[in-house]
């Protein structure tokens, strides 16, 4: 059987003509002779055919035969147009847009507007006060307001005042009286309303005539997402960051104009590129960065006019929202490719000078820090720090209730030691029910929550809210879309 | 069945004598082993008569005591005294009657016979796949023809169990009957006085061999030791990873050594080391901190006290709520009780209407259809 198969194999790429058929009637020899065939091939020949259009047996191009797999049968052509993409940047404007006011919300009758000691008065706790049309400049200039804070569901921003901010614009008072410096951490767990006292800081020293210099965003420094330059003639080196100083220069501009305008310099500042002379407001001197190559040399001018001793200043605030940001490593690198610490970068040891207690203020003033736990780099010595201030604070110094350092952990960072050896602590946790039922009335008057706002539904959502949690509670009530 | 049989055949292996053909030819300095499975082959003799006299020996088959009389007298070495008395034995067999001699020959012959296939060497088999057709001798019967049923007696299976439940039943009467007896060995718990400061812990497996019943553990607490505070602390960094700082206990285990009081001595000498070194006040190791990185420290999680629901917190509880009730009424009836949906409803009806630019249709020819 094998054998005749065998042979049949061996023959066929040429049989043109069965096996089987006489020998005599195929003229084998001649096609295999015109056509240019692989040497050795396993499929039958054909002869090609005389195409009749091409006249010549000009050759255009292969033509297959046979079926064609039509790929993509469904797909139309032409994809239609989806409008005008957004510009670059548009997304994120649109995600980061600060909406303060929203005209559908009903306004709420007895809501009042904040005086300058509204919120330093124990007897305005547990209840909601709506900021000034000023002071909302103000602090939407210095970026105070973030798009995560639910401003845009009612008809106008407004505050809960408590106990906590009442504690806090207390101590600020108290040290001003004293022309100290109070310096302060505020932590807490998560959405408990950490930036939102800082907040409610900067309203009260706007609304007392207090310069603000605020930080919106510890990470913005330190993350190696604005330009940096070495300052010259500094041991060690320290670095600049010339553009994020302007923007910071014209927050401080907007922010404080009728205050910088009524203040004086006392000195000098021949070395920028606008002689200011003794006596020229700081309004101008803030006007004399146009650039961001002078903007670090005006700030510098700045800081210290403000920090001139004996002068006749105003009460500073100084406040950095993310602390724990600025209390690491950054991720820029120096020239020899080594990371630079946070502290090594110029605004930010000014800042932890500052909340470190080596600057004085000759009005006196606060330093105030919010630590994030959303997004926050794990910080050891910081957390380490605040935990310890917070021991002795309770604690009344003894030693023996202060967690201690753990001797055989490496990732410790002196420096953040240093700075926050002697700062106070403002823990913030829940609000107290009468809190929640302020600020739920407020919302329910605003025709936000629909329900009745009794005891049982106050005590149920502040339960929920792990007892009294801010945001949770927000989340609660007010950001569910129950109807 | 042929059980005792085959017993006889496995208590006699080991001792079976293989044939010297084999071990002269491995003839290497062996180390010996203590406990070895391998069969014992004895040692290739020193002189060569020797050993051929023992394989005669070996090979010869008496058939019965004349024989065996009759060439030990022939034999050289063996002493006069010992010759005079073979042959007087000699002289006895002689005088038995041929016929009992005759009977005395057939017995030794089926004898022989009967047990030549018990003798002969097992051969493992080469092909079997782990021995599979051995019997298993852990079997309550035998496997070999239990299934045969011989209209005389119950089956095999039947007897074993009845077998099976006479052993429950006498270790029950043991349980009964004598155990209840120990409690008169029983010695009053005496705690350790204030000078046995070691606790040590043996293992046994009740006097079967196990590779970790030489393993000797001793506990003790560096508190208990006459040191001070600082030798005691530097007694805990001494032992490292050893010390339990939630029990405050110092635990060394060892097993380094073939016998549990080998291993105890040493902990007993490791432990005195470790108080003299404490004891030394050359380096009290005051720059090391105490390191408790082996311990996690488990956070004993208790409810709270104030949680409990006792009567009084039950009648805290009644009075709030009775008091949140009243501040609830109070506000109605002053009508300041804020009310969601009711201040939505007011702001509707109070809102102005506000006129709605009405969107203005031109007339466009209709997209999209042709």
């Amino acid at each position: 059987m094998s054998a005749p198969n065998c042979l049949r194999g061996l023959v066929r790429p040429s049989a043109t003509i069965p096996i089987s058929a006489p020998r005599t009637a195929a003229p084998r020899v001649a096609p295999i002779a015109l056509v240019r065939s692989a040497p050795f091939s396993t499929t039958a020949i054909n002869a090609r055919r005389q195409d009749p259009n091409q006249q010549g047996g000009g050759g255009k191009g292969h033509v297959r035969q046979g079926k064609k797999l039509k790929l993509g049968k469904f797909k139309k052509n032409a994809v239609e147009s989806k409008g005008k993409p957004p510009l670059p940047g548009e997304r994120k404007a649109y995600r980061k847009r600060i909406t303060l006011s929203n005209d559908n919300a009903i306004p709420v009758p007895w809501l009042k507007d904040l005086d300058a000691d509204d919120l330093a008065s124990a007897k305005n706790i547990a209840r909601v006060l709506a900021l000034p049309e000023e002071v909302q400049d103000q602090l939407r200039a210095s970026e105070a307001f973030k798009p995560t804070q639910c401003w845009g569901m009612f008809r106008k921003p407004s505050l809960l005042v408590r106990k906590e901010s009442v504690d806090l614009m207390n101590r600020m008072q108290a040290s001003v009286d004293r022309k100290q410096t109070l310096r302060l951490v505020v932590t807490g767990d998560k959405v408990t309303g950490k930036s939102m006292m800082l907040l409610q800081a900067m309203a009260h020293a706007f609304l007392n005539n207090w310069i603000v210099i605020h930080v919106p965003e510890g990470q913005e420094l330190t993350t190696a997402c604005t330009e940096y330059a070495p300052i010259p003639n500094t041991e060690p080196v320290q670095y600049m960051q010339p553009v994020y100083v302007l923007k910071l220069l014209q927050a401080i501009k907007r922010a404080n104009e009728k205050i910088l305008a009524k203040t004086y310099t006392v000195s000098g500042h021949p070395e920028l590129p606008q002689n200011i002379t003794p006596n020229t407001p700081l309004l101008a001197l803030c006007n004399a960065a146009k650039e961001p190559d002078s903007a670090w040399p005006v700030f510098q001018a700045l800081w210290n006019e403000l920090t001139a001793q004996g002068a006749n200043r105003p009460p500073i605030l100084l406040s950095l929202d993310g602390l724990a940001h600025v209390m690491r490593v950054s991720d820029y690198r120096s020239p020899a490719f080594e990371l630079i610490h946070s502290h090594d970068l110029a605004l930010v040891r000014l800042f932890t000078d500052a909340l470190g207690g080596a600057v004085h203020f000759s009005a006196g003033g606060a330093v105030l820090a919010a630590t994030s736990r959303n997004n926050a780099p794990r910080s050891p010595s910081m957390e380490l720090s605040l935990a310890q201030r917070e021991a002795e604070q309770t604690a009344g110094k003894e030693a023996a209730e202060v967690p201690q350092k753990d001797p055989f952990f490496r990732g410790y960072d002196d420096r953040v030691e240093a700075v926050l050896r002697s700062v106070q602590v403002l823990r913030l946790g829940g609000v107290s029910k009468l809190e929640a039922r302020a600020l739920m009335e407020y919302w329910a008057a605003s025709g936000m929550l629909r329900a009745t706002v009794d005891e049982k539904t106050v005590t149920e959502k502040w339960t929920l809210a792990g007892s009294g949690v801010l945001g949770e509670m927000e989340r609660a009530a007010l950001l569910t879309m129950r109807i | 069945m042929a059980s005792p049989a085959n017993l006889l055949r496995l208590c006699l292996r080991t001792s079976r004598r293989l044939s010297n053909l084999r071990a002269a030819a491995v003839q290497q300095p062996t180390l010996r082993r203590q406990l070895s499975t391998t069969q014992w082959r004895p040692a290739p003799s020193q002189d060569e008569a020797a050993n051929q006299e023992a394989q005669d020996e070996f090979d010869r088959v008496f058939r019965n005591p004349g024989e065996f009389l009759k060439t030990l007298v022939r034999d050289d070495s063996i002493t006069e005294e010992e010759r005079q008395l073979a042959m007087r034995m000699l002289d006895d067999w002689k005088r038995v009657p041929p016929d009992m001699q005759r009977q005395f020959d057939r017995l030794t012959e089926e004898v022989d016979q009967e047990s030549a296939r018990l003798r002969r060497p097992v051969q493992p088999k080469r092909d079997s796949f782990w021995n599979s057709e051995e019997a298993d001798p852990d079997l309550i019967t035998s496997e070999i023809g239990e299934d045969d049923f011989e209209e005389d007696d119950m089956m095999a299976l039947g007897h074993a169990k009845l077998e099976e439940h006479r052993e429950f039943r006498e270790y029950a009467r043991i349980a009964v009957w004598e155990m209840p007896l120990l409690s008169k060995l029983a010695k009053p718990f005496q705690p350790p006085a204030e000078d046995e400061v070691l606790r040590f812990r043996y293992t046994t497996y009740m006097g079967e061999f196990h590779p970790a019943d030489r393993k000797v553990v001793v506990e003790f607490c560096p508190k208990d030791l006459p040191l001070t505070e600082a030798q005691q602390l530097k007694l805990k960094k001494l032992a490292g990873p050893r010390y339990n700082p939630e029990k405050d206990i110092i635990k060394m285990s060892c097993e380094r050594f073939e016998h549990q009081a080998q291993n105890k001595r040493y902990l007993g000498d490791l432990v005195d080391k470790m108080i003299a070194t404490a004891k030394d006040p050359t380096d009290m190791f005051e720059d090391i901190p105490l390191d408790l990185r082996h311990h996690k420290f488990k956070p004993q999680i208790k409810f709270p006290k104030e949680w409990y629901l006792t009567e009084q917190r039950k009648k805290e509880l009644e009075a709030q709520r009775q008091q949140a009730l009243l501040l609830d009424e109070q506000k109605r009836t002053e009508g300041t009780l804020v009310d969601g949906v009711q201040t939505i409803q007011q702001a509707l009806l109070t809102m102005k209407a506000v006129e709605e630019t009405v969107p203005v249709l031109r007339r466009r020819s209709p997209r999209g259809r042709r």
